[in-house]
């Protein structure tokens, strides 16, 4: 039976009528169309799925669509400013951090799970923000590089 | 993958999820942090007709001092164990065990009663928990009883729980003055990483902080359960700290631990291993407990 459930999603509330057993992922890239937010193995293990909910950074596929029920998420989509790219997204364009990009979007909702709260992480803790994305074109150097330079231009 | 159907059940209070619990028994699976259950629903592993979330109840948020003893409630994710200051403070082992816990992505979703309740072999918070001797309450409608976490975990997936009854919280004791623990895991890479082998020691001082009171070895993932090291510590018991009897300790455990040969490692190494891990465990626990 589906359940009326309420979420903010990219600060745009939606009021959504789902079946229990549709995981976060599915409502994000099915129903809402946010096909940003990437499905790679799709049991918690790949990090591709990942959004920011409630301030963490989660993986979308292991979360049922009916849990983020009054919860505020936010996905890759919703990352960009009236400005343009976000600072993270620039970095990663400048750094080459950016290969095939399928795991681009969780890497980025990761960097910016950390940096909001910890502005300026060493190296060791931004490798384990983002311990949980797998990149398989391997290009963390440059990754971690664009993180790092995103931290050191913050103020 | 798509995942089963099943009756999503959403109680608003602990009084009204024992409710379910005891309607639905067996044909109901308790949901928490989800980073199991929901894995192993979309692999077919399991498929309960009712999936009853427990994100809703604030009694199981969070710690408290009670009696001296904290309770930690069974919806407190692994990151929050991780970072607490609380337990950072006084359960430094937990703290690492919590920190080392798949990736942060999993971190921010499981929570510390799932990884008991999940009785996995290499979980990384029931060593160093068993070594600082807690206990859980578990829950049902007619009321509630406290198990060691050694009594709870009886196999892999195997718990002494009812069906229907629900981890509530997490018991552990005010550690007493002149006592450390340390948890060590040994795996192959940093992150979503199931552990090879893993050992949490715990050492207390006596009065004088001169000999060994007590200890306590707990060896992960070279058993069906987590194991104590018994004839370990009860060689320690008396006995003033040193590189021998550390080291006498560790071949005592690597004796006592049960490993199997997988893909992993072998047992032989993983037998190795316990032994070296006992020893530095012991050596970090008992520096805290020197410094304490």
């Amino acid at each position: 039976m589906k359940q009326i459930i309420k979420l903010t999603v990219n600060d745009q509330e939606y009021e959504l009528a789902v079946e229990p057993n549709l995981t976060l992922l599915d409502l994000l890239r099915y129903d809402l169309g946010l096909t940003g937010t990437k499905k790679g193995c799709d049991e918690g293990d790949c990090g591709a799925c990942t959004v920011i909910m409630d301030g963490r950074a989660v993986s979308s596929c292991l979360i049922l669509a009916v849990q983020a029920n009054g919860r505020k998420i936010l996905t890759i989509e919703g990352v960009e400013t009236e400005g343009g790219l976000h600072p993270i997204q620039q970095a990663f364009v400048e750094n080459g951090a950016i290969q095939c990009g399928f795991c681009t979007p969780g890497m980025i909702l990761s960097a910016k799970a950390l940096l909001d709260r910890n502005p300026h992480p060493d190296e060791q803790e931004i490798r384990t923000a983002i311990s949980g994305n797998l990149c398989r074109c391997t290009g963390y150097q440059k990754i971690v590089e664009a993180i790092e330079e995103v931290s050191e231009k913050g103020s | 993958m798509l995942l089963p159907k099943f009756d999503y059940h959403e109680p608003a209070t602990l009084a009204e999820a024992c409710e379910v619990m005891a309607e639905l028994g067996k044909r109901a699976r308790p949901l928490a942090g989800g980073t199991d259950l929901i894995v192993n629903m979309k692999k077919k592993i399991l498929a309960p007709e009712h999936v009853v979330s427990l994100g809703r109840l604030e009694e199981l948020k969070g710690i408290d001092s009670y009696d001296g003893t904290i309770r930690i409630g069974a919806l407190m994710s692994v990151a929050e164990i991780a970072e607490s200051t609380e337990v950072k403070g006084s359960y430094a082992a937990l703290a690492h065990g919590a920190s080392v816990l798949g990736s942060p992505l999993i971190r921010n979703l499981a929570t510390v009663a799932g990884n008991l309740v999940s009785a996995r072999p290499a979980a990384d918070l029931p060593p160093s928990l068993m070594a600082y001797g807690a206990g859980v309450v578990l829950r049902k409608k007619d009321g509630e009883r406290f198990v060691a976490l050694e009594d709870l975990i009886q196999g892999p997936g195997k718990t002494a729980m009812e069906p229907e009854e629900l981890l509530t919280h997490v018991v552990l004791e005010t550690p007493p003055s002149g006592c450390g623990a340390a948890y060590i895991k040994l795996g192959t890479r940093k992150a979503l990483e199931i552990s090879l082998v893993s050992v949490a020691s715990y050492v207390s001082l006596d009065e004088s902080g001169g000999s060994i009171a007590s200890a306590r070895i707990v060896m992960g993932a070279v058993g069906p359960t987590p194991l104590r090291a018994t004839s370990a510590e009860k060689l320690l018991m008396g006995e003033n700290p040193s590189e021998q009897i550390f080291e006498r300790a560790g071949e005592a455990a690597a004796l006592e631990s049960r490993p199997i040969d997988d893909f992993r490692g072998s047992a032989e190494y993983r037998r190795a291993m316990v032994k070296v891990l006992t020893e530095r465990t012991l050596r970090a626990a008992y520096g805290l407990a020197r410094d304490q």
